[in-house]
């Protein structure tokens, strides 16, 4: 942002609720950036709630079930599925922002522009066996609740194991962002966030035994390719939100070090970090 | 990583040594992290056990002890070289650095193959992954120990790097790298005792 353009920005927004937003939208340098980080914000939960409480699809349902379950299944959440799944397909786009908002933090460093480019491709794709075919292959089910239920058994596998036992995406991204901050120079993220993108890689290799087992902790539902996974990812997903929403604090819309918060400047005792350093 | 501490001798004074964490901060984190994941799957693996104590002991005895006491020593002796390392590194002999670290490598690999060959010989007498809730975890959590040892050589090349190349040379990124190594190494004897010798 050039300076006559900042020159003729209101010094102070209003106070009012509403008014300040609108000030926002119409002066604040940041408004994109908090626009997709706020689409960040109401997508996973949105998603959340589509998925656990809407379509309950989440968590998984055993895998073991035999046709006549699985009929049934789909008959009890059929509503939830149409509905759930309707309102998954006009929010999808949404991923695009996200996605965007994601890669503008490795723009941001001091790495090359191949890392957010491969980010936005892994993460395009992510969206197939992360959110679509499960929406997709979910709503044929309910919609069609009169097929043969070798037809049903069949949607109901499909659905699942595109979901939970295709994280070989998610894996990859990961690692193209742990190299991201682990290379970067400009402070944009802190080193240990690469260490846990490593630990969120690892976890999705977990979720591979879902293809083999269909009861115990392996399975879909299991304990481990679930459970801990979700645990996992619920910290990852939290954990880079709040990291987003720092950067976005801190942005110059420089190209060099990102500069820290005026809280953070303030002389600080050499605590244990520091005496590491 | 970052290069800001590049260069950086091994004296320090008394109030950061009192104060040091050997390498990266951060470092520390995963650690942590891992070792709640960790902590979870081995709680999992001990609740099943719990609920099929029979089932476990009997598929466990297929196991040689000997193997999982070998495979031990070959990854503490690999992480006693990476700790010379560390300390050559700090006393600035960095070709005794270098060395040391090849030395990790050396019995890393060789813990690698001797895992490979247990597989090759379990899977050869008909126990595979899908064989019982045992093997299940057998696998698993060797497999999975298998892949973080993997990106230990990654990590271990990195700290080769660093070592080698005088303009960029980094204490700290050496004892960062070597913190993951003997979280390898911590992982692998907690795995240890679970599957070979809890009965």
């Amino acid at each position: 942002m050039n300076e006559s353009a900042t020159a003729t920005v209101p010094a102070e927004p209003p106070r009012s609720f509403l008014r300040k937003i609108a000030w926002q939208l119409r002066h604040d340098e940041k408004r994109e950036l908090w626009i997709g980080w706020w689409t960040l914000v109401v997508f996973y939960n949105l998603y959340g709630l589509l998925f656990f409480v809407i379509t309950r699809t989440q968590p998984p349902p055993k895998p073991s079930l035999d046709p006549s379950e699985i009929v049934q299944w789909f008959a009890d959440r059929r509503h939830g599925l149409i509905y759930g799944y309707g309102i998954v397909f006009i929010v999808g786009g949404a991923t695009a922002i996200m996605n965007a908002t994601l890669a503008y933090s490795m723009r941001r460093m001091s790495v090359s522009r191949a890392f957010a480019y491969s980010y936005l491709v892994i993460y395009a794709l992510s969206t197939l066996p992360g959110m679509l075919l499960m929406g997709i292959v979910g709503t044929v089910g309910a919609m069609r609740p009169d097929r043969d239920p070798a037809l049903m058994v069949w949607l109901y596998d499909f659905a699942f194991l595109s979901f939970e036992g295709t994280m070989g995406v998610f894996l990859i991204g990961s690692l193209v962002w742990m190299v991201a901050v682990l290379l970067d120079e400009n402070g944009v993220f802190p080193k240990w966030f690469a260490y846990l993108n490593l630990c969120n890689a690892l976890t999705e290799v977990v979720v591979a035994p879902a293809w083999i087992f269909r009861s115990g902790p392996f399975a879909w539902n299991g304990t481990i390719a679930w459970w801990i996974n979700m645990g996992v990812f619920v910290t990852y997903t939290s954990v880079f939100l709040t990291l987003l929403r720092r950067l976005i604090l801190r942005e110059d819309f420089g190209t060099g070090p990102l500069p820290e918060l005026a809280k953070d400047r303030a002389p600080r005792s050499s605590g244990l970090l520091e005496a590491a350093r | 990583m970052t290069n800001a501490a590049s260069a950086q001798s091994g004296a320090r004074g008394p109030l950061e040594a009192a104060r040091f964490v050997p390498g990266q901060p951060d470092m520390w984190a995963f650690v942590l992290f891992e070792a709640f994941v960790f902590t979870s799957y081995f709680t999992v693996y001990v609740v099943s056990r719990a609920r099929n104590p029979d089932l476990f002991l009997a598929s466990q005895a297929h196991l040689d002890l000997r193997v999982g006491v070998v495979n031990t020593l070959l990854l503490l002796t690999s992480s006693l070289f990476v700790a010379r390392c560390v300390q050559a590194a700090r006393e600035g002999s960095y070709q005794a650095a270098t060395t040391n670290a090849f030395l990790t490598m050396f019995f890393g690999f060789a813990f690698l193959v001797s895992k490979l060959r247990e597989w090759v010989v379990e899977i050869g007498q008909g126990f595979t992954f899908t064989s019982d809730e045992f093997f299940s975890f057998y696998y698993f959590l060797t497999a999975i120990h298998f892949i973080h040892l993997l990106i230990g050589f990654v990590v271990l090349a990195v700290a080769v790097h660093q070592l080698r190349n005088p303009a960029r040379r980094s204490q700290v990124i050496v004892e960062t790298c070597a913190t993951y190594w003997h979280t390898i190494d911590f992982l692998w004897v907690l795995i240890f005792a679970l599957l070979y010798v809890m009965r």
